[in-house]
Formats: structure tokens, sequence, C-alpha cells
């Protein structure tokens, strides 16, 4: 990778930064000068109401539609969150300017030092996602990041971009444990790496033993665990990879609807981050555990739940379950009403999923 | 068998109010100074509403030994600016217990009498103690008597009795009697504050043991209407109360001595002049319209037994038998009983059975009952299936229960008269209120007339809400005739319309800063119990408690309504005034401006919205 190619990117990666700040300065002095003219300042959030979510054929991804609410400073009811969203603006706005990180827990305890009073941190929670609504940009990048941590690990350079780590550079597969995907991870450009892949794992236990087996070098991988649902930054972070690395994603789950749904949301996002692109990787291949596999490869499995076979049935109704191996898998784990987990290979032997299993997968991915 | 009946003969009134001391409330130490109060407060009040004077009451408790603990002798003290009782009755009055034995019904505290004398023998009883009653009714000279009651003989016993000149009008009792402050103490603090709010017309004054001073004075300056002495409704009667009007309606023979001869002979202008037989009937028959009643009897009887005054001095009338139509007397001269027969076409017959058998069933209806006139009570002798002229004295035991009972039943009575009922009024009630409860909102309703059981009833009522009230209502005050209700409120008539009311439709929720005073007044409370704390749900009353409730909840929840809106208007301005510093704030430093936006403008316009809205 040429020195070009990434200043080219540093220089985006500002430009986006510049983006938000902008954005923000703008929202503020509307308020400002609104408030100076003795007018009630307004918002206008696209509206996330079911009925506003649509699915996007072509982006393959949910959207919002036109449908938009006003959170008005005069209506006394919505005054409240109205001054949530101004504050939250403004604090965003420090982080950014000051290139700190936050967390959705972080940012619910540090609202207190401001007399801005949330019920819960899951009213702080929608605050953020009415911002993100109103900037169409996640929150990743006003520096608000998930608690939860998923991890990297392959041979894979990277220079950080975060204040103080400015240019030190690390290579993700010095350290067996794998790097804690958060803020300074997924800001930092990533410069070049060896590998072919990026595999997608839903469990720690599999990533680990993916380690252990040298899965990275073996399969010129990059290996990824989610930790079940993929974080937002984790799924940033992949998207990365996919774009800016051109690697190829695959995703690797639990059989059973759940992880379906999870290798779903990597490759088209979730109705609930429908107000937010760049979140999606529309290439990236689940590759199993199917429910075809459960037969073919006679894994030990235990029946499905009630709240399992009706999620089965509430995913038959969303759009993207309607063809391909989406819908025939689907379809099968409602007939066979069993699921198995990715520890079920260990039946036969530790190792027997990345010796058997895996090279399989990645063979019939390619035809995917 | 005999024996045993003479014995109970013997019992006294005093006696037997001694024996069952604990009907009348005199059942322990709390409970007696609690009653004693009660009656003496009630008696003091009473006097003086029917005298039209504004009550001035003050009443002591003071403990004999302090330090000992309770029970102990206590001295209690109640004294009125009432119109006094003559010197010449006080010890009646305070040292017997009286028969009450009036057919009239009027609304008052209590049954004159009964109350206070059961104060004064529980204080004999329990401190050995006479009581001392201090009166006055010109307002110069007072009569001071110490009294005991000889209980066995039901006769009061004058210890001391002194005069002296004094400035002012009024009664004032002091008894010592064994009581537990300590317990009732409460319940007579209560007592006397929520006497005071239903008397708003009156100051009482209380000054209890430990020293403390409560003083309630007058709030308002009229005086409700006295009630007025009215006879008793058909509906409301029973046979033995038609049995007591009957010895009422029926006229003695008059005793036949030395006075009564003389009033016969001035009456007939023959004092000095002494006529024969023959000469006095003329005489009569030309003065006959003159006449008094006894008087017309006497000649009656004299026209039967054909005598002269000085042969009528020496005979006793027996008997008249009316039925028989004979007329015995006792011969003096001969020292036997002798009899002459009654010619029943003389019109001295008729006089002389009329006596004898009372008023005609219709004279009797009219003359005694409210709202019975003529026609009504001959449509109501044929539906009980009795001749109008049914003479009542003639009329048999099951003919008694029978008229009784046709009485109960017979539709076409007037509803009872109202006038004998003093309510509050609306306008003191709810002075009283105000002045009380010091509320945000106060509704008061005085309900028209109604009646059970031929016994009329007005029911007043008044709401207040917030102010000084403390939360946790509805704190519901009961009264009945201006007394208040303290005890046993589980089981009464207004808790039932209370608790069976979803306060939550009137727009009151949570906890309240609530009160209701409910006043029932009646000739006759249907109390539950014997101790008369609570009244039993009569259909009727309910039904105007109820609709009297309905009422003022309404006024209520239009008042919440509105509070609800002020208070929303008042919120919001706060959220304005908190917010919008905030939002001011945090634009600012979004914008990267140094100065904050003027967002006072803001304030005021929401202000100035809220007041119109106002």
């Amino acid at each position: 990778m040429t020195t070009n190619k990434i200043k080219d990117r540093k220089q985006k990666a500002n430009e986006k930064q510049q983006n938000i700040v902008d954005a923000l300065k703008n929202h503020g002095a509307k308020v400002y000068e609104d408030l100076e003219n003795g007018q009630f300042p307004k918002f206008s959030i696209p509206s996330r109401s079911v009925s506003n979510i649509v699915y996007d054929k072509k982006i393959r991804q949910y959207i919002l539609g036109n449908a938009a609410a006003l959170r008005s400073s005069r209506n006394s009811s919505q005054l409240r969150s109205f001054t949530q969203l101004m504050w939250l603006a403004f604090f965003a706005n420090r982080l950014t300017q000051e290139k700190k990180s936050s967390t959705l827990r972080d940012v619910y305890y540090s609202s207190q030092a401001f007399e801005i009073e949330f019920e819960d941190q899951s009213e702080s929670d929608n605050i953020i996602v009415d911002l993100e609504a109103v900037l169409t940009k996640p929150r990743e990048d006003f520096h608000i990041f998930p608690e939860e941590r998923s991890s990297i690990f392959g041979d894979l350079n990277i220079e950080y971009t975060i204040p103080g780590y400015e240019g030190k550079k690390m290579n993700l597969s010095n350290h067996p444990d794998g790097y804690a995907i958060g803020p300074s991870l997924t800001t930092a450009e990533l410069v070049d790496t060896s590998a072919e892949i990026v595999i997608a794992i839903e469990k720690g236990g599999l990533f680990t033993r993916f380690v252990e087996e040298q899965v990275d070098k073996k399969f010129k991988s990059i290996i990824i665990n989610t930790g079940g649902q993929a974080p937002r930054s984790t799924r940033t972070l992949l998207k990365r990879l996919h774009d800016e690395m051109g690697l190829p994603v695959i995703v690797l789950t639990d059989g059973d609807v759940y992880g379906e749904h999870i290798a779903m949301v990597i490759k088209s996002g979730s109705a609930n981050a429908a107000h937010l692109r760049e979140l999606t990787v529309p290439d990236a291949k689940w590759v199993g555990v199917w429910a075809t596999d459960i037969e073919k490869f006679k894994l030990p499995t235990i029946p499905m739940t009630e709240s399992d076979i009706k999620r089965c049935y509430d995913l038959q109704s969303d759009p993207r379950y309607q063809e391909g191996i989406w819908k025939k898998e689907l379809d099968v784990f409602l007939k066979i009403k069993r699921k198995a987990e990715l520890e079920a290979f260990s039946k036969y032997g530790l190792t027997n999923i990345t010796d058997k299993y895996l090279p399989q997968k990645l063979e019939l991915a390619k035809s995917l | 068998m005999s024996s045993i009946k003479e014995k109970f003969n013997q019992i006294s009134p005093s006696e037997f109010f001694y024996r069952n001391r604990d009907l009348a409330g005199f059942s322990n130490p709390t409970r007696s100074l609690y009653t004693a109060v009660r009656e003496f407060v009630e008696n003091a009040l009473d006097a003086c509403d029917q005298k039209g004077i504004f009550p001035d009451v003050h009443m002591s408790i003071k403990a004999i030994d302090p330090e000992k603990p309770d029970p102990k002798p206590y001295i209690l003290t109640v004294k009125d600016n009432g119109p006094g009782i003559e010197s010449k009755h006080v010890p009646l009055a305070f040292g017997t217990v009286l028969y009450g034995s009036k057919f009239g019904l009027k609304q008052a505290r209590g049954m004159f009498g009964l109350g206070a004398t059961m104060a004064i023998l529980y204080g004999q009883i329990t401190t050995n103690k006479p009581v001392t009653v201090k009166s006055s009714t010109d307002g110069k000279i007072q009569d001071e008597f110490e009294l005991l009651l000889d209980i066995q003989k039901n006769k009061p016993v004058i210890l001391k009795h002194n005069t002296k000149e004094v400035t002012k009008r009024g009664l004032s009792v002091s008894i010592c009697l064994e009581g537990d402050y300590a317990k009732a103490g409460s319940k007579i603090k209560d007592y006397v504050y929520e006497t005071s709010l239903i008397t708003p017309y009156a100051t009482i004054t209380f000054d209890d043991p430990k020293g403390e001073k409560f003083h309630y004075s007058k709030i308002v300056n009229e005086m409700p209407p006295a009630p007025t002495i009215i006879r008793p409704h058909a509906h409301g009667i029973d046979v033995e109360t038609i049995r007591r009007m009957m010895v009422e309606s029926q006229f003695e023979i008059p005793n036949i001595d030395d006075a009564m001869v003389e009033k016969v002979r001035k009456d007939l202008g023959l004092t000095k002049n002494n006529l024969s037989f023959t000469g006095i009937m003329d005489k009569a028959k030309k003065r006959w319209k003159t006449l008094s009643r006894p008087v017309r009897v006497v000649i009656s009887l004299m026209s039967f037994l054909k005598m002269d005054f000085d042969k009528l001095n020496k005979i006793r009338i027996e008997d008249i038998d009316v039925p028989n139509k004979k007329l015995y007397y006792w011969d003096f001269g001969d020292s036997q009983s002798k009899s002459v027969d009654m010619d029943p076409e003389s019109s001295h017959y008729k006089q002389l059975t009329g006596t004898v058998q009372g008023e005609t069933l219709t004279t009797f209806l009219t003359k005694r009952f409210q709202r019975i006139g003529p026609s009504t009570a001959v449509k109501f002798a044929e539906f009980a299936g009795f001749k109008p002229e049914k003479r009542m004295g003639t009329m048999t035991n099951e003919e008694l229960v029978k008229l009784s009972d046709s009485l109960q039943k017979f539709e076409d009575f007037l509803s009872p008269d109202p006038s004998c009922l003093a309510p509050l009024g609306e306008e003191p009630l709810e002075k009283g209120m105000k002045k009380f409860f010091k509320p945000d909102f106060c509704e008061v309703i005085q309900r028209p007339a109604s009646a059970y059981s031929g016994f009329p009833f007005i029911v007043e009522m008044g709401i207040a809400y917030g102010g000084e009230i403390r939360p946790g209502g509805p704190h519901v005050y009961r009264y009945a005739n201006r007394i208040p209700l303290l005890y046993d409120e589980g089981s009464d008539v207004v808790l039932k319309v209370v608790n069976d009311t979803d306060w939550s439709r009137y727009k009151v929720k949570g906890d309240p800063p609530f009160v209701i005073v409910t006043h029932i007044c009646s000739t006759r409370i249907p109390y539950k119990t014997v101790g008369k704390e609570n009244v039993a749900d009569r259909q009727e009353i309910e039904r105007e408690l109820r609709l009297g409730l309905q009422f003022l909840s309404r006024k209520l929840a239009a008042y919440m309504s509105k509070r609800g809106q002020a208070e929303m208007a008042k919120k919001r301005a706060n959220l304005y005034a908190k917010y919008l510093p905030l939002i001011a704030q945090f634009s600012t430093e979004l914008a990267g401006k140094t100065k904050e936006p003027n967002y006072k403008k803001l304030l005021e316009e929401e202000i100035t919205v809220d007041d119109k809205q106002d």
C-alpha cells in the first residue's frame, strides 16, 4: 500500500470528523438563532417507527422512509427530550473536538454533571439514536462506542489515529488472546495485511480455538469474534476490511435461527439501525452452521424452544428471507425443529471443526 | 309471686338507671368522663339554642390530685350563658331522674335531664361528692346548691343552698367523678373541636387537666332558627305511643269536692241563692254554652242523680257504666252503693260518655297528629275499617294494634312537617368549614327535607379540599343533631356512602387533602346501637346522603380540573424556566459563540400565554 493511499485515507478520516463537527455546529447555530429571534427552536428527526422502516432492495438493507417527527421546544411534553438532544449534541461536539471516547453507559452518567436527567440508560440510549438519525451518522462517528467488546486476530498492520498514539503501528497477530475492537482500533488506519479472507465467528470459545489452531495462517485469514450479535464498531470494522482492504467476509454461527440472523445483520443491517448506512457488508456470506449441515454432518442437536420457533415465523415475513439459502435454511429449521451449537463438532474431536468443516465451507463460500 | 312484683314496683327511676348505667355510656372511667362532658356541654348548648342566645360555654376538667395515676377523681365544670334554671326547679332538675313525657317532637341534642342526671349519679357513686349547681335566671341573683341524689327515693338531698349577687345569667354545673383523662383526653378534645365546627355561632372554651387551653370563638353572627315543637306524624307512631296519647285525650270525672261545688255554683251565678234541683237544671240549660267542661260534667251527673248541691255533698261517684247505661255512687248517709239508670237519649248522657270514652277517631287524628285534616281522617277510618265516630276510649287492645298498623300502612298522609328540624344552614356550615380547615375549595349543600317512617330529616353536607387539610382523605366528620359522632365509624351509613364513591371519577387521586362533613337532623336519628355513635342505613337517609355527596363531588371535580389546569400551567412555566437556559447554554458552545442568546423573551411569552388560559 502506498503512502499516498494512506494519506488519502487520513484525509478522508479527517474530513469525516470535520463533517460531524460542522453538522453539529450548524444545528447549534440554528438553535442559537431561533432563541435570539424569540423563536422556539426545533429539530426534524426521521421517524424510526415501524411504519417508516422499509427494506431497500437496491442497497440491500433496511432504510427509513420519508416520515419525520418534529421535536419542538415549544411543546412542553417534548421540551425535556429536546434539551436532552441538545445536550447530547453539545457533548458529542466536545468528544469529537477533543478526540475523546465515550460509551453508552458513560454518556448516561455524564449527563448528571450537566443537570440533564435521564430516567435510565435506555432513555439516554434512545436520545443517542435520535442524534444518529438527525446526523445520519453512526454514534461511533461522534465518539460514542459500545460497551461490549468483540475481538480480532490476524496478520493486519494498523496505525493508530487517536491522540497520544498517532502514527504508532501494530500488528494484530502479536497477541494470541486477540485485540479488543474498541474506539482506537475502529478509528485506526488499516495499513496492510497478508490475509485473503475475514472469518467472523459468533463465539469466544471457538475464536480461541481458531487462534490455537492457527486458522489465520492455515487459511490466510483474519479472525473476528463477534460475541453474539456483532456490535456496531465490529460491523464498521468488517465493512472497512471489506471495502478498504478488499477482503471477502464469511460468517460462522451456531446452527439456529438466531445464528442465521447474526449473519444477516452483518450482511444487511438491522431494523434498529435503519437510519444508518455504512454498517453493512452486503457481500458477506453466511457459511454455517446451516440447518442442512445438521443432517449432513450428523451433529448432536437439541430441540428448538417456543421462542426459537416464533422467531422463525417472524423472519419468514422479513423481505430478506424470501430467497436463496436464507429462505431454504429457515424452512429446514422450521421443519426439523432442532438446532445445533458450533461446539457440536467436538463430538468428532476438538479440531474437527477446523480440520474438516471449515475447509469445506471455505471452498463452498467461493461458489456462493 | 306477688312479693316479687311488689319489690319491682318499688324500684325508683334513679335506681333503675343506677343499675343500668352501662346503657347510658357510663361503663368505665374513660367512657364515663367523655359521656359526662358530652351530656353537660350538650345541655348547655340546647339551653342557649332554645332561647336564641349565642352560646358561650366554658368547660374545665381538673384532677383533684394530679400526682395520682389514672383513673382518678376529676372535677368537671361546665358553665354557660343560657337562661339558667329557676331556683325552685334546681333540686328536682338535678336531683331526680325525670321522665320525659312530651308527645310533641322537635330536634334537640339530647333528652333533657336524663344524661346529665346519669353523670351526676355516676359522680356520686364513684366519689361520694355532691353536685354543685349555680344558676342565675336574671343575671342579678345566683342560687348555689350542693345536692346529693337519694337513689332509692329518687329525691334530691339539699346539702347547701345560698344566694349571692352576680352580673351574668347562666348555669354552671360542677361534679366530681372518677375518670381517665389519659385515655379519654384525645376523644374529648376531638369532641370539643368537632362540636365547635357544627356550632359556629358558639364560643367554646376547654381547660384541660394538663393546663392546655382550647378556645374556639364564634365564627358566624347568626343563630340558626330554633326548631318548633310539632305533633307527631302518623307514620312514626307505635301502639305504646297511641296508648299514651289516648290517656291525654280522655277526661277524668271531676272529683266533686267543696271546691268543685263552689265553682259550679259560681259559674251558674248561684253563690248566694240555693236553688232546687229543677231550678239548677233550668239555670244550667240557659247558661250551657258558657260552661266549662268539668262544670258540664257535674251538671250532667246531677241530672241523672236528680240531686241538688246539698245532696251532692253526701255522695261519691263510683263509676259510669256506659254499656249498661248505669251510674254508680256511694251514699255516705246509708253507707251503701247505689245506682241510677241513664237515659241514652238525653244530651247529658252524651256529655258523660264523651268524657269517659274520649275523642272520636277523627278528632283524635286531626287534633293530635300533624298533617291530617278531617277528610283525610275519614278516608283513613275507612281504610282502617273503623267508624269515624268511634270513641278512642272504647278501643280494645286488638283494635289499637290494628289502628297502629293501619297508621303505618296508609299512604295518603302528607309527608312529615320539617319545621321541627333545626339544620345549621348552608352559610354557617360553609363559614365554619372555611375557618376550621382553611381549604382551597369548599362547597356545601342542604338537601330538601325528607322523611323515613314518619320522622322528618334533613341532610346537610360540605366538602373541603386542599389548603391546610392534611393528606390521607377523605376525612369524614359525622354529625347528628349537631352532635359529633366519634365512635363506631365503620358501620355508619355516611361511611358506607363515602366508601361507595369512586373518587377517581371526580379527579381526586392519591392521598388527597380532603374533608367531608355530614349533618343529619331528625326528630329521631336511627342509631344502630345504644351508644348513639353510628347511624343505621335507612334507605331514605342513604339516598339523601348519596344525592348530596354526588352534588358536592361534581362541584369538587369541576374545581379539581380547574386546579389541575392551573397546576399544569405552573408546571409548564417551571419546565421552560428550567430547560430554556440549558438549551441556550448548549447552543452557545455548539455554535461557537461566547455570549448566550437572549431567550428571556420566550420565557415571558410562555408565562403570559398561561395567564390568559387561567
